[in-house]
């Protein structure tokens, strides 16, 4: 069996987080990045099914600048055969439908018979790219996993309002989307990192995946206007008196706007 | 090598997440708690497939020796490079230091030394016995030299006596003390001397028995109080007629006298290369949590790195870590080229090494002020467990006499 399994490169989770001069997206310069968390279920899942189907194929894509090379040996280093990183300027500025088309394209290419993403990533939050993606390819998919299993079919629990659980079941090839905290993600063992070194990473260009045009700030439908953090203070009140005081007052605001 | 490669800095990410998680939350008890640390370092050890690689490797040396063909270098041992293979051990070390340097010597003195003993010395069987759980870290060792009244001069002023008995075993008796793991040992080497009419004490041939927790005769006491490396128990041994068997002399044959104290001086020498990490790991921390408060505190209407006194402290600790860090890198290079460092050589490292932990560990508590010597601050304990560096594995005093002797017979 083969697995594809899409990883994007965030900011890691301590990051300081300040807006890029144009007011359009975050300073990028000198911080740390790290393997989106919901990819990081993602991969594990894939791998867990590794670990237990002999011969499964684990490949990992991500698209990005250079940097992203180290969340792909991290991938590599946890125990995924493969990569790709489509590694191109004319990717850059992609909305949710353009990532899916370079993914899709990718993915055309390789054939797996089970597509693994994150529900959403940690930056967008859009939780779009896995259903675009299988869309694009013509494949069931399901969302926001807390646990699979695989025998013959695939089956996924999923995570729905108010803590209900869904049971569905799909045929492969397919695509899920993964929630964080399915599983406990490993750490990639000291001879995976050495190892990963001498694993392969095939790169490619938008061109080499026939999109030229297609893909890339141009083509994209969403476009960030602005990038900001809310000004201080506004719209928030500070409840004063003693305890008993503040709580009355707060269970009162709570009612008056409509809250419970 | 003169910068740690894009593999090294994985390691240290990924090992680093572990301790934030595993071990920082942890410190407190470890530090001050009763918990012994051999069940996070067996996380450790599983979370990064160590125990696997020890298993792998151990295998493939078995089945070489078993078909008689000849050790290998460490270098070409694995099929990886030895310097990928010291990178493993060394980087490991030094990030648990940064937090936690007892955890290195508890994990250091039962695979590094107890471990390295047995299969340095050990016969198959006996490799296989003992050596194969204490590397994967299912049991915990000790490795026991140092006596009451013989640290620095351990071979000369060495009491623990073998006597020979009829059956072809020996009788075992004597006391160890500042043994590190020796409260919680599974597997003891126990070095002591064969007693043998009309040999002098001092000429007397050295042996090295491998002990089981529980064997009648043997006593293991209750972790001693000590000034800091609270992580790591130490402890006295107490053998009063403990019967072994041939098959638990390492070698399971009696040594030329010349042979035991080779041995013992070959595992000096890995230890002295690990001290060298070590350093750096409480270096690199003592550096980084100084710089910090150096910033952020003011006194006299400036925050204090403005002082040149405490610029002047600051700087030295700078130089301090890059001179041990590229001790490691030759350490590292050393190994990947299959080559090892001469006893001087590694004795002078040492010595370097501790001195230079030891002094920044301190100065990063001037720094600090009133806050450097309270707990909460951390640099409290880096200093506390930095100070041992200068004692175990060699004193300094005894690092000194190796190279000059060295220096002086060239
Ligand atoms: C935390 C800790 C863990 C340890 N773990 C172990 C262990 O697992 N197994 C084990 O066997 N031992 C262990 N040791 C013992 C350690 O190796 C000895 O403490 C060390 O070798 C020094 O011996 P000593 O304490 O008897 O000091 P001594 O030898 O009595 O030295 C006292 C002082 O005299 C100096 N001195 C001695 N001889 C000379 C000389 N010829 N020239 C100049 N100066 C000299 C020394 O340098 C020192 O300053 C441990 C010690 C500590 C503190």
């Amino acid at each position: 069996m083969k697995i594809m399994v899409c990883i994007k490169q965030v900011p890691h989770q301590d990051a300081r987080l300040d807006v890029n001069g144009a007011g359009t997206w975050i300073q990028e310069e000198n911080i740390k990045f790290e393997i989106n968390p919901y990819d990081q279920n993602a991969l594990e899942a894939a791998l867990q099914l590794k670990d237990k189907e002999a011969g499964t194929e684990v490949v990992v894509v991500s698209i990005g600048p250079e940097r992203v090379t180290q969340s792909l040996r991290t991938a590599l280093g946890m125990g995924a055969d493969r990569a790709v990183h489509v590694k191109d300027g004319a990717a850059d500025g992609s909305d949710s439908l353009g990532t899916a088309k370079i993914l899709a394209a990718v993915a055309k290419a390789e054939s797996p018979d089970l597509i693994f993403a994150g529900f959403m990533s940690d930056d967008g939050n859009l939780a779009a790219t896995g259903p675009m993606l299988a869309t694009l390819l013509g494949i069931p998919h399901t969302t926001t996993a807390v646990s699979f299993q695989k025998n013959g079919a695939i089956q996924v629990e999923r995570e729905l309002e108010g803590g209900a659980l869904e049971v569905v079941e799909l045929n492969t090839p397919c695509l899920v989307t993964t929630q964080t905290g399915m599983n406990q993600v490993r750490y990639a063992s000291l001879k995976g990192i050495m190892a990963a070194k001498k694993k392969p990473i095939d790169v490619k260009t938008v061109a080499d995946l026939g999109l030229a045009g297609q893909v890339g700030a141009d083509a994209a439908k969403i476009k960030i206007e602005k990038l900001y953090t809310p000004p201080k203070g506004q719209g928030a009140e500070i409840l004063s008196g003693s305890v008993d005081e503040v709580v009355g007052k707060l269970v009162g605001k709570i009612k008056e706007l409509g809250l419970l | 090598m003169i910068e740690w490669s894009e593999q090294h800095q994985m390691i240290r990410d990924v090992v680093r997440r572990f301790i934030e998680a595993e071990v920082v939350p942890n410190v407190e008890a470890l530090e001050h708690g009763d918990m012994p640390p051999y069940d996070i370092l067996r996380k450790f050890y599983s979370a990064f497939g160590m125990a696997e690689m020890q298993r792998a490797r151990f295998a493939k040396m078995i089945e070489r020796e078993k078909k008689g063909e000849p050790a290998k270098k460490k270098s070409d041992a694995e099929g990886e490079g030895g310097g990928d293979a010291a990178a493993m051990q060394l980087i490991p070390i030094i990030e648990l230091c940064r937090h936690c340097p007892g955890m290195v010597t508890a994990m250091g003195v039962s695979v590094g030394l107890t471990a390295a003993s047995i299969l340095s010395k050990g016969t198959t069987r006996q490799k296989e016995r003992w050596a194969l759980d204490i590397l994967t870290l299912d049991k915990i060792g000790a490795w026991a030299i140092t006596e009451p009244g013989s640290g620095s001069d351990a071979f000369g002023g060495m009491k623990a006596t073998a006597k020979r008995t009829p059956d072809g075993g020996y009788l075992l008796n004597g006391n160890k003390t500042f043994i590190t793991n020796g409260p919680y040992a599974d597997t003891i080497v126990f070095i002591c001397k064969l007693e043998e009419d009309g040999v002098a004490p001092r000429d007397r041939k050295m042996l090295h028995f491998v002990l089981d927790k529980g064997m009648p005769g043997l006593v293991q006491s209750k972790p001693m109080r000590k000034m800091g490396l609270h992580s790591s128990p130490t402890g006295e041994l107490f053998l009063s007629d403990v019967k072994a068997g041939p098959d638990r002399l390492l070698g399971e044959q009696e040594p030329t006298a010349a042979d035991g104290r080779s041995g013992a001086k070959s595992t000096f020498q890995t230890e002295r290369s690990g001290v060298a990490a070590m350093a750096l790991g409480m270096i690199e921390r003592s550096l980084e949590l100084s710089l910090a408060y150096a910033k952020e505190r003011v006194q006299f209407g400036k925050p204090i790195g403005e002082f040149q006194l405490i610029q002047e402290k600051l700087a030295r600790m700078e130089v301090a870590r890059m001179n041990v860090q590229n001790l490691v890198f030759r350490t590292l290079e050393l190994a990947s080229q299959g080559k090892s460092m001469s006893f001087a050589e590694a004795s002078a490292m040492k010595l370097y090494a501790a001195r230079a932990a030891d002094e920044v560990c301190q100065d990063a508590v001037q720094i600090f002020g009133g806050n450097g010597y309270m707990a909460e601050y951390k640099v409290e304990q880096l200093a506390r467990d930095a100070r041992v560096l200068r004692i175990y594995a060699g004193t300094d005093e005894i690092q000194i006499g190796a190279i000059a002797r060295d220096l002086l017979t060239r």
